[in-house]
């Protein structure tokens, strides 16, 4: 894993990285993902499984109800007039 | 015992991010939780940073059928950030310490729990487990730890760490509690469906009459679990078990399979955390919006945390998926399939929980990330697969415990819980030294 490749994942996630922590990361990451080059051996079985287990949908009638009253999801947010504050998107 | 004599244990030990103020009246026992459960009455961080000042307006199902059956939440237990670490030593709010040796690690990421469960009298901890994370710190302190069935307790009200493969599970340093309260956390959830294929937690529980003993997994162990393992293997056989020495040569491949997966499933999970809603949220809002993400992220995530969200971005990057993440999803069946086998045969597997005993924080300090990551090659096969695992205390070397790791079929957690309180009857346990 190089540099590039480092900075890169690095600014998908919203992650602003100093010379040392690039350097330590692409150490680590270059160490780790060789260790994983094993899996190459191994086909895996066709499916493909986003759980271990099967997985039940469960819908509930789709009828509006409160869950959790939104003056208690609000209470300890940064809010103004009861919407989140974030920055602009400009 | 007296609430503030929780804190002062604590400040021994460090298990504790929060503890309560109350006095317990009435309640009918006592209990903590690991802090990336949340609970309306405590701050809840998940060892985070970023979390720091974040209260729920809810309890997770786990810690709420606790008190409704009559549980008093007494604190909130100490963890690696986000359940990212081997050793609990990756927490925004200090390191847990082992009740055996205070200068080595109780094991994680549900450190905390494991160290209040060996340390308070009459006390059970929920822990969560990912990839090993109630087993690990089970066995480092010396106490019983249960992780069950992938979609056995709701995951309603936990703190995201990979969405397949987190599980609520129970420690103590007593059998009996696993298979008292297991059953009242387990059950079908609206709020979390994977919880809601199980069958019903069996009244009576089946024994085990048959384990497997898998030899890539007594490879690479210390000597001294090696023989406490082999001294386990004859204890078993008195009981009138069958032992059968087995290969499971896919084992090797869970590792990378679980990390692919697990880092995968954290780096989209923790893009939730940006400085908006939850825990820190002081920045400077005339920022553009990606730099104002940016900055809280950079600032408040830990190291691990940040390792962890590269491999995961990276694993699922195009160009590098197929190799990594789709890769791992195949890996992940064919262990599974190889469970199966087995399981056709045998009640259980039993290996040795960890391959060394705790190790101190200046050996830990040494070990690169790869070697910490190798360290739960016993861990991950079990929970990969989403199967029930349990940890029993099974020894002691140099006066630090030792764990005896068994694992079952999907929903066959009553194997485990009688085999635990099997195992009680003839396990003469060290408690550690309380200190206050």
């Amino acid at each position: 894993m190089d540099r590039d490749i480092v900075e890169k994942a690095a600014r998908i996630a919203h992650l602003d990285l100093t010379e040392e922590e690039l350097e330590r990361y692409e150490k680590d990451l270059t160490e780790i993902l060789d260790y994983f080059q094993m899996l190459d051996e191994i086909p895996g079985e066709d499916a493909i499984g986003f759980n271990p287990l099967i997985v039940a949908d469960v819908l509930r009638e789709d009828e509006p109800r409160t869950d959790i009253k939104p003056d208690l999801l609000l209470k300890d947010m940064k809010t103004y007039d009861d919407y989140v504050r974030g920055p602009e998107l400009s | 015992m007296k609430i503030q004599d929780l804190k002062t244990i604590n400040e021994r030990y460090e298990m504790f991010t929060s503890c309560s103020d109350a006095t317990e009246t009435g309640c009918e026992f006592v209990f903590s939780a690991k802090d990336n459960l949340t609970s309306y009455d405590f701050e809840t961080c998940a060892g985070s940073r970023i979390l720091e000042g974040y209260r729920p307006p809810f309890d997770a199902t786990a810690i709420s059928k606790m008190r409704e059956a009559g549980g008093f939440l007494a604190g909130k237990t100490n963890m690696d950030e986000f359940g990212f670490g081997t050793f609990s030593a990756n927490s925004g709010f200090g390191i847990p310490k082992n009740p055996y040796d205070l200068n080595r690690s109780c094991g994680g990421s549900s450190g905390g729990s494991a160290c209040a469960a060996a340390v308070l009298e009459d006390h059970v901890s929920l822990g969560v487990s990912t990839g090993g994370s109630i087993v690990c710190p089970a066995s480092f302190c010396g106490v019983y730890g249960i992780a069950p069935t992938y979609g056995r307790v709701s995951r309603y009200g936990l703190i995201d760490y990979g969405n397949s493969l987190d599980k609520v599970g129970v420690l103590s340093a007593k059998a009996e509690d696993l298979a008292k309260y297991l059953p009242i956390i387990s059950g079908k959830d609206q709020r979390d469906p994977t919880s809601c294929v199980q069958p019903d937690f069996p009244k009576e529980f089946s024994k085990i009459k048959s384990v497997a003993v898998v030899n890539e997994a007594i490879e690479g162990i210390s000597k001294d679990v090696k023989q406490n393992f082999d001294e386990s293997v004859e204890k078993i056989r008195s009981m009138g078990i069958d032992v059968e020495f087995v290969s499971m040569p896919v084992l090797k491949y869970a590792m990378p399979a679980y990390y692919i997966l697990a880092t995968s499933e954290a780096s989209t999970n923790l893009a939730r955390y940006c400085g908006m809603r939850y825990g820190q949220q002081d920045g400077d809002l005339t920022l553009k919006f990606d730099d104002y993400f940016t900055s809280f992220r950079s600032q408040y995530f830990g190291d691990e945390a940040k390792r962890r969200i590269l491999l995961g971005t990276f694993t699922r990057m195009v160009g590098y998926a197929d190799r990594y993440y789709n890769k791992a999803l195949r890996v992940r069946q064919s262990i599974i399939s190889e469970y199966k086998k087995v399981f056709a045969d045998h009640d259980a597997v039993m290996t040795p929980t960890m391959p060394f005993i705790s190790p101190r924080f200046d050996e830990i300090q040494a070990m690169s990330s790869l070697d910490i990551y190798k360290a739960d090659f016993l861990t991950i096969p079990p929970n990969i697969t989403g199967m029930p695992h349990m940890s029993v205390p099974s020894g002691y070397s140099d006066g630090m415990p030792i764990g005896l790791m068994f694992t079952s079929d999907h929903w066959n957690e009553d194997y485990l819980l009688s085999m635990a309180m099997e195992w009680e009857k003839s396990f003469d346990m060290i408690k550690p030294e309380v200190k206050v």
